[in-house]
């Protein structure tokens, strides 16, 4: 055998040219993003002067700011818990040995790997009114609606957190599947004999044996949703009057289009304080559960 | 108390209800807007489910493929999706290899870090790497967008393959070392055999992420030379107004690649995206 030390070298190569990568293209571009947070940055001037804590002085005094993060906050709590109820529903019916449910376990996970800019354009054409698949379904079933959805004031943020659930729900669906798979049969027979019914087995068997999932997905989510930008960005833009605006479409606007990088970066500084908040309780109960 | 036979009937119903429910709210949208691609403007127009029957045209694809530059932006869409899919393997099945074997001081905390940079908001980081690319003079280069995609599917592909190489046995590849393969040839001749429906998924996965990405393309890319699918599309659905079923038509073209993929990988796919939870 060779030494110890050779081997962790040899795998420390492995490692190395992905670790140079995330370095140059997402640890760098953090901590310069975070830098640039505290200077007067714009993509239309040369040269940035240092102006403390101003941009995010500005921050607390911003509506659309304010507005922004409580969207982006109820979009991803409201996204990420509906998901997983529905998720762990169709999980149960897709572990049915019927006829027919293998065909629907394998279509059912479309919509996932399609582009999110294809879904955009898809429900954008789909909520035209008069002529539009959700206006059309919505007259079948007699309901007298008829509205461009993503214009509506109201209906326009409940339509984004349908959106994240078109998109997302079969992930969870199938992700669960495999959880459940892999529960002993025995567990459940035995449960059977006890007498215990199948909402009890659902909670006292098949709940704790997709625990793990169950953790895996809901962060996952948590960070993708509340980082997502483009079903935001490409359906509705943030309107109608910033009724869906979240922050990562809001930075996005503030640098690319009004260039002032300083103010856009305080925010993206703001994200990323709450995603690691998260993430620490996220550890500390995770750590607290394995004793 | 409920006999087993009600028992049963209640749940083929609901098993049913759910699944019908389901196909109908995920599947008929994609379903309607290919059916549209079909149809003439007028048609579509009408407000009517049905189409006459001579009212069915693939003019809508002629459109889109001759007349604007959709072709083109496939075309890049394609080149960056395989690169980006090609060196994302290579970096990760690496780099994942490496985790999963050898004993790396402080391995845990590098997993920790490749998985801690999923929550980094990539709207800002967007900001330096622009500046970056500005200043390596890969601004606006296949290379500069290859390299932005690159930094979203490396984390995630790294851990679905680190959990997919720690689920296989490790002995054969003990033998083949012993045998005298290097390192090299373990990986080509042994690992990657028997890994290959795991790395069939981040492939998929890689090019997945790669082809849907609209955010990355829309800073890196300023010309026609570099633009994808997803910037086509977005530019074709507000500049052509109401002229959906070239719209639809465009949207079908973007969505098929994906689904076609899609379609080679789904039995393995759940198994290869969750190697890394299902394990704990």
């Amino acid at each position: 055998m060779r030494p110890r030390i050779i081997q962790e070298n040899s795998g420390l190569a492995l490692l190395l040219p992905t670790l140079l990568i995330m370095a140059l293209f997402s640890i760098f571009p953090l901590i310069e993003g975070i830098r640039l947070s505290f200077t007067d940055a714009n993509l239309l001037n040369k040269g940035a002067r240092g102006v403390g804590l101003a941009n995010f002085a500005k921050l607390l005094a911003d509506p659309v700011f304010w507005s922004s993060l409580w969207h982006s906050l109820i979009l991803t709590g409201a996204s990420v818990i509906l998901q997983l109820v529905l998720g762990m529903i169709l999980a149960l019916a897709l572990k049915q040995e019927l006829p027919g449910i293998r065909f629907f376990r394998s279509v059912i996970m479309a919509s996932w790997v399609i582009p999110v800019a294809a879904t955009a354009v898809m429900f954008t054409f789909m909520v035209e009114p008069g002529y539009g698949y959700v206006n059309i379904v919505l007259r079948l079933l007699g309901i007298k609606a008829n509205s461009f959805w993503f214009g509506d004031l109201h209906a326009a943020f409940p339509f984004m957190v349908l959106l994240h659930l078109w998109r997302n729900v079969p992930f969870y669906g199938i992700a669960f599947l495999a959880a459940m798979q892999a529960i002993p049969h025995s567990l459940y027979e035995a449960a059977d004999i006890d007498g215990s019914g199948p909402v009890q087995s659902f909670f006292r068997i098949t709940v704790p044996g997709c625990r793990n999932m169950i953790i895996v997905m809901v962060t996952i989510h948590v960070l993708w949703t509340f980082n997502n930008f483009d079903m935001v960005y490409l359906t509705t833009g943030g309107g109608p009057v910033y009724a869906t605006e979240v922050l990562p479409v809001y930075l996005y606007q503030q640098s690319w289009i009004s260039y002032t990088i300083g103010y856009a970066s305080s925010i993206g500084t703001v994200m990323f304080v709450l995603l690691m908040i998260y993430f620490l309780i996220y550890i500390r109960i995770y750590q607290k559960q394995q004793g | 108390m409920a006999t087993k036979r009600q028992r049963r009937i209640v749940r083929v119903t609901l098993t049913y209800l759910i699944c019908l429910l389901a196909l109908f709210f995920f599947i008929s949208p994609m379903l309607w807007v290919t059916y549209s691609s079909f149809r003439s403007t007028d048609a579509i127009f009408s407000g009517r489910v049905g189409t006459p029957a001579g009212q069915f045209t693939l003019s809508n694809y002629a459109t889109v493929l001759s007349v604007t530059d959709f072709p083109k932006y496939f075309w890049n869409s394609l080149r960056i999706g395989v690169l980006v899919t090609v060196l994302s393997m290579a970096l990760s099945i690496v780099g994942a290899y490496g985790l999963s074997r050898y004993p790396i001081r402080g391995r845990n905390a590098y997993i920790m870090g490749v998985f801690s940079t999923q929550m980094f908001p990539v709207v800002l980081l967007l900001i330096p790497i622009y500046t970056v690319l500005f200043s390596l003079r890969l601004f606006n280069t296949i290379a500069g967008v290859v390299l932005g995609q690159l930094m979203l599917v490396l984390p995630f592909a790294s851990w679905m393959l680190k959990g997919y190489f720690d689920n296989l046995p490790k002995d054969i590849e003990d033998s083949a070392r012993i045998d005298g393969c290097n390192l090299w040839q373990t990986l080509a001749r042994v690992v990657l055999p028997m890994a290959a429906p795991g790395v069939s998924v981040a492939a998929f996965y890689a090019f997945v992420v790669s082809w849907g990405d609209y955010l990355v393309v829309s800073v890196i890319s300023q010309s026609q030379t570099t633009a994808t699918v997803t910037l086509a599309l977005q530019r074709l659905g507000s500049a052509l107004i109401l002229r959906w079923g070239q719209v639809a038509a465009a949207t079908v073209l973007t969505i098929v690649p994906t689904i076609i993929l899609f379609s080679l990988v789904q039995t393995r796919l759940v198994e290869g995206l969750t190697s890394g939870a299902v394990k704990g």
